[in-house]
């Protein structure tokens, strides 16, 4: 039963979690910032727009990718196998690039594309990540994982690898090329408007819940040590996007790839000779 | 329903339709610390899709016209249209130069006009707060652009292309 409440509510944490960054990044730049709701109120703004469709397709694409996020989130929540939520994300981030690829904006596709290759970056790293959960735990269950110990030392590197993504999974500097509101303007979310713009902006809080759903599973069933990495991440999550400028998507890759990459591989062959 | 969450929410989209810069860093101003537009819920997201409140600065030179009303038609209603500065407003000091369409309610209708030259971010900041009371009376009906003006036409020297307007969608005879 609370399962089912955690995820009918799931985009509404998101939206706290969202809201609160702003004010937390607004602070860090010695403003006052918006009120801890703006994204609410700015959600009901959306609903009484007028909208636009560029076409069938790209619109139902879009919200193909907010439902795909939410189950994969309801899966997280129900404790499913790890590597099939790892591989369903991976579809809801194909659904938003085919939209994205369906319209005729140039920025559209810039957006597409460099989603696209984030995707490429990144996804290796998730896949080695639930291998190391397995290695350690013997299954790919996150409600095994969750009912273990903390595997966060074991898994050190990997959860450093981890780290690394998480900027990039939630377009934030310097791995913010994919969006990129200044050069791109959104990037894939440029032609969505009106309530349809609604489904991507609630989309985007929903990809805040996967994130540090995956990062607490570092704590096992320590709630303590949970709540300290989901607090102590987010703080440095923001202030890194605070601190740094974006970077070029190319080095994004070779960045990622290069150093995330190898710091997970180590850790697995580490791992194996235990 | 939702109307009054408009006001609380407010995304601008800032168009810089030929200015000399000026009343440009003065958005800046406001976004920056110390006034902190954001505050009220305030981004400036570039992108006309998403926005409703269009801020325009410069005379609207005869370039940037028709990226104007462009730009204008691709927003979603309710919006409303802040003319930011002097010479958005009538021309200023630029008006009457031959490349210069003398303020930009000869294209688009506008909402809030705030004068100065550069506008300081106090009066920017109560133009929005005018606009936001604009913008909760408004209604999802379709405000029309101006047509793009034709024939130049001159008068004791003048030249200027104010009297073939039209509205978009009006008859236009010699088409
Ligand atoms: S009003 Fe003055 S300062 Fe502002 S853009 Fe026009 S000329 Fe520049």
């Amino acid at each position: 039963m609370i399962e089912v409440m955690l995820i009918l509510f799931a985009p509404l944490i998101g939206g706290l979690m969202y809201g609160f960054e702003r004010v937390l990044r607004a602070r860090m730049q010695n403003r006052k910032g918006p009120p801890l709701l703006q994204p609410f109120y700015d959600m009901y703004k959306l609903l009484d727009k007028q909208a636009f469709i560029i076409n069938p397709y790209h619109t139902v694409l879009g919200i193909m990718h907010f439902l795909t996020l939410w189950t994969v989130v309801a899966f997280m929540i129900f404790g499913q196998n790890l590597l099939y939520i790892i591989f369903l994300h991976l579809l809801s981030v194909i659904f938003i690039i085919l939209a994205g690829f369906s319209v005729n904006s140039v920025y559209s596709h810039v957006g597409a594309n460099r989603e696209l290759l984030s995707a490429l970056a990144y996804e290796p790293i998730l896949i080695i990540v639930a291998v190391g959960f397995f290695m350690m735990h013997g299954s790919f269950d996150i409600s095994v994982i969750r009912q273990n110990s903390a595997s966060i030392v074991p898994l050190f590197l990997l959860f450093l690898a981890f780290l690394l993504l998480i900027p990039l999974k939630l377009k934030k500097s310097p791995f913010d090329a994919a969006e990129a509101h200044q050069e791109i303007v959104g990037g894939v979310e440029i032609e969505f408007s009106g309530v349809y713009f609604e489904f991507i902006y609630i989309a985007k809080w929903l990809e805040y819940v996967f994130v540090y759903l995956l990062l607490v599973l570092f704590a096992g069933n320590n709630a303590v040590l949970g709540t300290v990495l989901f607090l102590g991440v987010f703080l440095l999550v923001n202030l890194v996007d605070n601190a740094t400028a974006r970077i070029k998507m190319k080095h994004v890759i070779q960045i990622v790839l290069g150093i995330a990459l190898t710091l997970g591989l180590l850790n697995l062959a580490g791992l194996s000779y235990v | 329903m939702f109307r009054k969450y408009r006001k609380k929410s407010p995304w601008i989209l800032h168009y810089n339709a030929g200015s000399c810069n000026g009343c440009d860093i003065e958005i800046l101003a406001a976004l920056a610390p110390k006034y902190d537009l954001e505050r009220f819920g305030v981004i400036n997201t570039g992108n006309p899709k998403q926005s409703d409140i269009f801020l325009v600065t410069g005379p609207v030179t005869f370039r940037s016209r028709e990226r104007l009303v462009e730009l204008y038609t691709q927003m979603p209603e309710p919006k409303v249209v802040i003319a930011l500065g002097s010479c958005t407003c009538t021309g200023g000091v630029f008006r009457d130069m031959y490349n210069v369409e003398d303020g930009i309610d000869r294209y688009i209708p506008v909402d809030v006009y705030v004068p100065g030259c550069a506008a300081s971010p106090e009066l920017l900041i109560d133009g929005v707060v005018k606009a936001l009371e604009i913008l909760e009376e408004k209604t999802k009906a379709i405000e029309k652009p101006f047509r793009l003006f034709k024939e130049a036409s001159s008068e004791n020297g003048i030249i200027n292309r104010r009297h073939s307007a039209l509205k978009v969608g009006e008859k236009d005879e010699e088409d």
